[in-house]
């Protein structure tokens, strides 16, 4: 052999910064994997934490996003994606009835229908009353609406319990909710009496049938809560105008433009959005980003410490190892980076392995379905269901990993830089 | 000798070194003067608490003085940040430890392989070089095993590997036969100063052992951090 080649100490000279190859990346990547692997019983803890954590964190994160977007639809299936009105409507209280409806109502939906992302448009005509059985009155709150379009386009958003759903042409007809009709005894086929203020602030009365009894989930609600169609409720008004008109869209996220192009359309009304009237789902959404968001960071912490830990205890007992590294001339920046590496490679395993984890769980639920208990304030139950989120899932992974790999080189900086002779020297 | 320091890869002049032990002050070195050409194999004997192993990190640019020179190569290296040290610890200075000091999740092959990625020489040229010295230390057919399943005297051979795959200028060895048996620190011994010869590089040896002693060229022996004889011996074949 010739070992001569060179003058010794002559090697090509190494420029002092270079970058780093897709190579040099990989073999360190490889020494970190073979330094995670030197405990296996500590590298598996950290791992099943981290991906305990990762999944724990997805699961929660992809059960409120489920609540999230489920209650947006609800909220844009009961009022519209967007609800047209004039600008007092939103802002003021009526003295009377239909203070500030729409007129020229046909118009207007035809306008609205010509927006190429507008399914439906339908008219809604809100107030409260009085509804009595002849011996006993109670104060309702009341919904004209039209039956089949509504019915057509929100599908069935009633729990009909008894009868049947309300259908246009045939007036005089009404729907309960089920506490109502149960204050005052009253079943489909009866006979009952609606009183309310006219436009013009005299009392007007209308005898009305019982078509159907429904429940919406809401006990309060279901106890004042009539539905009746459009032309009833603007007999008994006497009037031809709607409170508003709901405007229903191709999809969710649709919205905003629609809502920019019929504002500029119209610009005598008022759009707002399924989102300005849906303070059910706000206080819900803002409880749960607390709820969560502290969940997360818990988990996030509990993380950080596992593998804060696990390298420590990895850096003390490869301090005289970090010596010899450092003596051979490798600087403290690559070390620090060889055990950020270590990070990614416990953080990152645990973050896909929980990732993993929920998205098993999520497919099970859907699955073998399983029915929540009923809320506060509701009646009925809902099905336990977790998004699959990409966002969430990549945003979760990607700070795991990144939590894991600076909580290693946090905890790996003070010994990289100790002396060489001080770290060869550690027992 | 009559080199000047140019010629020199190693050059020490007035060199101390004082470390504080809680009240208690240790005069590792005490003004120690040494030059050290290339190709030389120089041993460094003493007691122990002579000074030797101060005077290995000191040459090895691991630690630094308190007071006197250091020059490198004809370069003056005492003064020198932690950065440049080890850039130059990295293109010019193998190390051979006592305790081996490999890398255990690390092939043989990667073991040696290391300081070369670290100088950033291309693939190729290392799987050349890398093999090419295995196969001067007699451990090609070890290439893929772990330290852990090598004997001590073939972990030995894998840092002296390790140590001179780069082609260094200076090797510092710290009782380098210190954890072998007799026959293997032979061997050891032997291929140290056969490979450092082929290379020329230049290699100092804390030792106390007699066999390593009669195998260098110098013999330096330290006492309380003072060089107490210095002597040229003729390497005993």
């Amino acid at each position: 052999m010739n070992l001569h080649d060179h003058p010794p100490g002559a090697l090509q000279p190494a420029p002092t910064r270079r970058t780093v190859p897709a190579t040099d990346a990989w073999r360190w990547l490889r020494f970190a994997v073979l330094n995670t692997l030197r405990n296996r019983r500590r590298s598996l803890v950290t791992v099943s934490i981290a991906a305990l954590g990762t999944a724990a964190i997805l699961l929660a994160g992809g059960f409120a996003l489920f609540t999230y977007q489920g209650l947006a639809q609800i909220s844009a299936r009961t009022t519209g994606h967007l609800i047209v009105g004039k600008p007092e409507a939103f802002t003021r209280d009526e003295d009377t009835p239909l203070q500030y409806g729409l007129d020229d109502v046909g118009a207007l939906q035809a306008k609205l229908l010509a927006d190429k992302q507008v399914l439906h448009v339908l008219p809604r005509v809100d107030f409260s009353g009085l509804i009595s059985n002849g011996d006993k009155s109670t104060v309702m709150i009341a919904a004209g609406i039209d039956p089949d379009a509504e019915f057509a386009v929100k599908g069935p958003f009633l729990r009909v319990l008894a009868g049947d759903v309300l259908v246009s042409g045939k007036p005089g007809t009404v729907m309960l909710g089920e506490g109502l009709a149960r204050s005052l005894k009253a079943a489909p086929g009866s006979s009952l009496t609606l009183l309310a203020s006219t436009t013009e602030g005299a009392l007007n009365a209308l005898d009305v049938t019982v078509q159907g009894v429904f429940a919406t989930g809401i006990p309060d609600v279901d106890k004042r809560l009539v539905y009746l169609d459009l032309a009833t409720a603007q007999k008994l008004l006497v009037t031809q105008r709607v409170s508003s008109l709901g405007v229903f869209l191709s999809s969710l996220d649709a919205t905003d433009g629609a809502r920019s192009r019929i504002a500029a359309a119209l610009p005598q009304l008022a759009v707002q959005t399924w989102l300005d009237q849906a303070v059910f789902y706000k206080s819900v959404k803002e409880l749960y980003n607390r709820i969560f968001g502290a969940l997360g960071l818990v988990i996030g912490i509990i993380v950080v410490f596992v593998v804060t830990n696990a390298m420590a205890m990895a850096i003390i007992e490869r301090t005289r190892e970090i010596g010899t590294l450092r003596a051979l001339g490798t600087s403290p920046g690559q070390l620090t980076r060889s055990f950020a590496l270590e990070g990614l490679v416990l953080g990152g395993s645990g973050a896909l392995m929980g990732a993993g984890i929920a998205l098993a769980v999520s497919l099970a639920l859907v699955m073998f379905p399983i029915t929540m208990p009923p809320p506060p304030g509701r009646s009925t139950g809902y099905p336990l269901q977790v998004a699959v989120d990409g966002g969430l899932y990549g945003t979760t992974v990607l700070a795991m990993v990144l939590l894991s790999m600076v909580a290693s080189a946090w905890v790996a900086r003070r010994t990289v830089r100790l002396a060489v002779v001080e770290a060869l020297a550690h027992v | 000798m009559t080199a000047t320091t140019l010629e020199l890869v190693l050059a020490l002049r007035g060199v101390h070194k004082t470390y504080h032990l809680g009240q208690h002050v240790v005069r590792a070195l005490q003004g120690v003067d040494l030059q050290l050409h290339p190709g030389e194999m120089l041993a460094l004997t003493g007691p122990s608490g002579s000074g030797k192993s101060t005077l290995l990190n000191v040459a090895g640019l691991i630690d630094r003085p308190d007071r006197g020179e250091v020059l490198f190569r004809g370069r003056r290296v005492d003064g020198i940040g932690e950065r440049d040290a080890t850039l130059l610890r990295r293109d010019a200075i193998g190390f051979v430890f006592q305790n081996f000091n490999l890398i255990p999740v690390m092939t043989v092959a990667d073991n040696v392989d290391y300081p070369l990625f670290l100088t950033g020489v291309g693939a190729a040229e290392r799987r050349q070089r890398v093999a090419q010295v295995l196969r001067a230390v007699g451990l090609a057919d070890h290439a893929a095993h772990r330290p852990d399943a090598l004997s001590g005297g073939q972990r030995q051979r894998v840092a002296i590997a390790r140590a001179l795959v780069k082609r260094p200028a200076l090797v510092i060895a710290d009782e380098p036969t210190a954890s072998l048996d007799s026959h293997t620190a032979d061997q050891v011994l032997d291929l140290m100063r056969e490979l450092g010869h082929a290379q020329g590089a230049a290699f100092l040896v804390a030792t106390h052992d007699a066999r390593a002693l009669r195998r260098c060229d110098r013999v330096i022996d330290l006492c309380d951090g003072r060089i107490a004889t210095a002597a040229a011996e003729e390497l005993t074949a």
